[in-house]
């Protein structure tokens, strides 16, 4: 036994010394390529990112853009301590103290991976946390690449937002070559496009840390950054429709070109704020869901809007002629129910250039039970009722349609005001406006012209895709053409608020009720509209929730396209509700109605108390 | 008499030795409020150490030879429950009671080797079948240690038997035998092997090949050992471990903050103490007359030997990464804990033997 102890201590005393060998190796022999690895890189290598693609308007001015930043990080695995860390971060970047230490308490077993805890953090911080960096293990401060949105709020819901890959999208994007902690498109035209926008993780951006103070960017290695975007949106239109919404808490506003179907301003109110994200990711949301984008996911019914459908169907199926009157009393009798006309005005016979304008529902009920309800729906379905657009976007609803067996008149009636179980989205609505504008085609709506890849080559273009034309005949047209204009033009008409001198504008309000009348509940109210008459080159959809009358809707509109076509005369002259009343006041009808008309909406925006 | 009273304290004084310089590449590892703290709580196991020291050189060693079933059924039990209930991103830790947590399979390793004394020292180790028996005695924990999985420690669990039965007697003929049939079913082991634990050995082959991710602990570490050159850079002045480019320098490559430190003459010096410290136990394995005690003092050696010589080896590359700790250097209350009372047994050992 002492034999073989001897011969193990032996061996170990061999090893032992052997093991000094190795040292005089590293540290002898190759202590100067060592000790310049130590010097020269002090291996950190830190990915910052590739940079996104660029975002720009049809007019190639930026909505959104990558710079640099400088990001607070930290290495869950350096963390040794998150509650002693998020008292001392807290104070410093203004977040809350429990969540923070939520936040730090993750854990990873890769010490290097790191995740961002604040984007583009101030001089002002940056200096606190050096200050404070003995106490902050694990919290570093690292060049980043941040998304700049110019337009903020206005654009929030058309071009979306970017958020840190989740392990769902890492299983479902498997092979795009992504990792954990990299930055997709989470929302809008940033999701649609992600594939382009994010360019290629070929590259690292090698950066050192010599002292541990001070991040340098020393060396790149090749990057690829990704492809931009061209929209057909006009920033500045873009920006005029948010800054209009301004005092409503919910709407959405939408403008397309109706002769090739290029989206011009897509905004959705409430909107997040794309560069403080994190605050709007969490629900419950204060004022309605930010996420919600209305224009292509809100269903509403068209109401009143509808008509043109209605009115189209009448004329082209010969259920009525251009002159044919139809006695119109204040209430009728359908079925078993009492149906009344939005104004309780008994207007005897009248036809249709009459009825339009002044958006009457006693006239439109009778006509849909003649047309009826089978016919009805089919034209609903010929302007795109049911049926999503096909944009470019993520999370088109299709609105609703019903299904064909209805029975009861009243349903027929419903439908025909565009009520009842009719749901359209407000880009529904801008493009049954297109169709009569441009005289029949039904456009794809689209945001993106065209993909450039950063060197300038065009990756690919988009073009207008016709998908089908309506055949409406041109007397038809000129009809519709025709009201439509009264709607805007006549001082009794529902769209008078949207009257600016200089412009021909067509338009249809639509005022829907949220719920059973007696209940009093807000009312929704729309306004679509294009301009210029004769010649087309907008479509203008306004869509307000909890809007006391779509008066309010044709008011912004016609602002809209004030400061759109005539920037001008908007600047100078006030057009307030204030001088719309006055005008009603002062006019004095044709047409013994007009007048009563005219005295009852003022009566009722009196009511209100509005402004 | 006098000599072998002053062998018993040289032991107990050069383990102090060790435990300073431990402690001041401790608090020399970087400048952190964790660094101060893991400094702290190091003195506090050290004390504790002490503690179980005090009381347990007096325990007769004999008495161990007793508990040792006992204590490896139980020890058997709660590797099975660390399986169960263990936390930790491999399964190696088990919750106590408040803020402790200890890792069983740093005290089973004392158990094992008294297991096999006691097996040993009662049977012929020449005979096949005592031999295999030892085989199953061994095997069962180190298949659960395995199963944590803690493949370091498993390997070092094996090592640890063959050199035990080498030394209680067992023929070379056997011993060469099952090592033959180990190498043959080895590439059925490396299918069984979890996906980190295969990286590692890759990475150990080959570490330029992604020096950023698995291969950069041992680039690193490799570079704060090179880096240091004769003198070191001085004492809290090396960049490598000061900016924390070495991960885990508390415990697994706490002697990289020596290397690059204190240079090689700073190494040169400690691996001489832990020789010395080494050689002391190794004579008590001849010195004491009780076959026990000398496959215990032999077993105890080894471990020593094997967790001082794999955790060098391992920062300075020529081993892979295993996570064994370096004796009373390494961060750490189990392995402290443990290590002192494998130092107890041994000074029990000593002074037990100096009687006779």
């Amino acid at each position: 036994m002492e034999n073989r102890i001897k011969f193990i201590n032996t061996f170990i005393i061999i090893v032992i010394l052997g093991l000094i060998l190795r040292f005089v190796y590293l540290q002898i022999i190759k202590y100067s390529f060592y000790s310049n690895l130590a010097k020269k890189n002090a291996i950190r290598t830190i990915q910052i990112g590739i940079p996104r693609g660029e975002i720009f308007d049809r007019n190639s001015r930026v909505l959104a853009k990558d710079h640099a930043d400088f990001n607070l990080v930290f290495s869950p695995y350096n963390i040794k301590n998150p509650q002693r860390e998020a008292k001392i971060l807290s104070p410093i970047i203004g977040m809350k103290d429990s969540d923070l230490v939520k936040i730090l308490s993750q854990t990873t077993e890769n010490p290097f991976y790191r995740k961002i805890l604040k984007l583009n953090i101030s001089k002002a911080e940056m200096s606190k946390i050096e200050e404070y960096a003995y106490y902050l293990p694990g919290i570093y401060i690292q060049l980043g690449i941040n998304r700049d949105y110019p337009l903020g709020k206005a654009s929030a819901q058309l071009l979306g937002y970017t958020g840190e890959v989740s392990q769902q999208q890492l299983d479902q994007m498997a092979g795009q070559g992504l990792k954990p902690g990299d930055y997709i498109g989470q929302y809008g035209l940033e999701e649609e496009y992600n594939q382009y926008l994010m360019g290629k993780p070929e590259g690292y951006e090698v950066e050192v840390n010599a002292l541990g103070q001070q991040i340098q960017v020393l060396h790149k290695t090749k990057i690829i950054p990704g492809d931009n975007l061209y929209l057909t949106v006009d920033k500045s239109l873009q920006k005029i429709c948010y800054n209009a919404l301004k005092g409503w808490k919910e709407g959405a506003i939408v403008a397309m070109n109706p002769n090739n179907g290029q989206i011009l301003a897509l905004v959705s109110k409430p909107a997040f704020n794309p560069d403080d994200i994190a605050k709007y990711l969490q629900p419950p949301y204060s004022n309605g869901n930010p996420f919600l984008d209305r224009v292509i996911s809100g269903q509403f019914p068209p109401a009143s809007i509808f008509k043109i459908i209605t009115a189209t169907a009448g004329l082209e199926d010969g259920y009525i002629g251009e002159h044919d009157k139809i006695n119109c009393p204040a209430t009728i009798k359908i079925g078993n129910s009492i149906f009344h006309n939005w104004d309780p005005i008994n207007l005897g016979w009248i036809d249709i250039d009459t009825a339009f304008p002044i958006s009457n529902d006693i006239f439109f009920a009778k006509l849909g039970l003649r047309i009826g309800i089978k016919n009805l729906l089919g034209w609903a379905k010929l302007f795109g009722v049911g049926s999503p657009t096909g944009i470019d976007l993520p999370g088109e609803a299709s609105g609703h349609i019903p299904s064909n067996n209805y029975g009861p008149e009243r349903e027929n009636v419903n439908i025909s005001i565009g009520q009842g179980s009719i749901l359209m989205t407000p880009l529904q609505i801008a493009r049954e406006l297109s169709i009569v504008a441009n005289g029949g085609q039904v456009w794809q709506p689209y945001i993106v012209k065209k993909i450039v890849s950063p060197d300038g080559r065009n990756i690919q273009r988009f073009y207008p895709v016709l998908q089908r034309t309506v055949f409406i005949s041109n007397r038809t047209l000129e009809i519709l053409r025709r009201d439509l204009t009264n709607v805007v033009a006549w001082p009794n008409g529902t769209g008078y608020s949207a009257y600016v001198p200089g412009l021909q504008i067509a338009g249809k309000t639509g005022t829907a009720e949220t719920g059973p009348r007696h209940l009093n509940l807000p009312l929704r109210g729309a306004f679509a509209c294009f301009t210029p008459v004769n010649h087309p080159s907008i479509v203008l959809v306004v869509y307000l929730d909890y809007a006391p009358s779509s008066w309010f809707a044709a008011g912004i509109a016609g602002k809209i396209l004030k400061e759109y076509f005539l920037p001008s005369i908007a600047n100078s002259q006030n057009t307030n509700s204030e001088t719309k009343i006055k005008q009603l006041e002062e006019y004095n009808p044709n047409n013994p109605y007009a007048k009563n008309t005219a005295e009852r909406i003022i009566k009722r925006m009196k009511n209100k108390n509005l402004k | 008499m006098i000599k072998k009273i002053y062998s018993e304290n040289t032991i107990v004084w050069l383990t102090y030795i060790i435990i300073v310089i431990g402690l001041l590449l401790q608090f020399g590892a970087s400048n952190t409020v964790e660094t101060h703290q893991i400094f702290l709580k190091q003195i506090v196991w050290v004390i504790a150490g002490t503690i179980i020291f005090l009381f347990l050189r007096k325990f007769d060693y004999r008495n161990w030879q007793k508990l040792s079933l006992p204590l490896y059924i139980f020890f058997i039990l709660l590797l099975m429950a660390v399986l169960v209930i263990g936390y930790g991103p491999a399964k190696r830790w088990i919750h106590i009671a408040g803020p402790i947590d200890f890792q069983p399979s740093e005290f089973f390793k004392i158990v094992f080797i008294l297991i096999l004394a006691k097996y040993f020292s009662s049977k012929s180790a020449e005979k096949l079948p005592v031999f295999l028996g030892g085989i199953i005695l061994a095997g069962i924990p180190a298949f659960l240690i395995l199963k944590e999985p803690n493949l370091g420690t498993c390997l070092l669990f094996i090592i640890i038997f063959f050199s035990l039965a080498y030394i209680a007697g067992a023929k070379k003929k056997h011993i060469f035998t099952i090592l033959l049939i180990a190498v043959l079913i080895s590439p059925f082991l490396w299918m069984g092997l979890k996906k980190y634990q295969r990286e590692r050995l890759v990475v150990f082959l080959a570490p330029w090949k992604n020096p950023l991710g698995m291969g950069y602990n041992l680039l690193q570490s490799k570079i704060a050992i090179g880096s240091g050159g004769l003198l070191g850079t001085g004492y809290m002045k090396g960049t490598q471990t000061e900016l924390s480019f070495l991960p885990a320098y508390h415990t697994d490559f706490i002697f990289c903050v020596l290397s690059e430190q204190f240079g090689l003459i700073g190494v040169i010096v400690f691996i001489l103490i832990y020789l010395w410290f080494l050689e002391r136990i190794a004579k008590i394995a001849f010195t004491t007359q009780d076959n026990f005690a000398k496959l215990v003092s032999s077993g105890i050696l080894i471990l020593f030997f094997l967790q001082i010589f794999i955790n060098i080896g391992m920062a300075s590359g020529i081993l892979p990464v295993a996570g064994i700790p370096l004796p009373f250097v390494s961060y750490g209350g189990s392995s402290i804990l443990a290590s002192f009372i494998e130092i107890s047994i041994i000074y029990n050992i000593s002074r037990n033997s100096a009687l006779f």
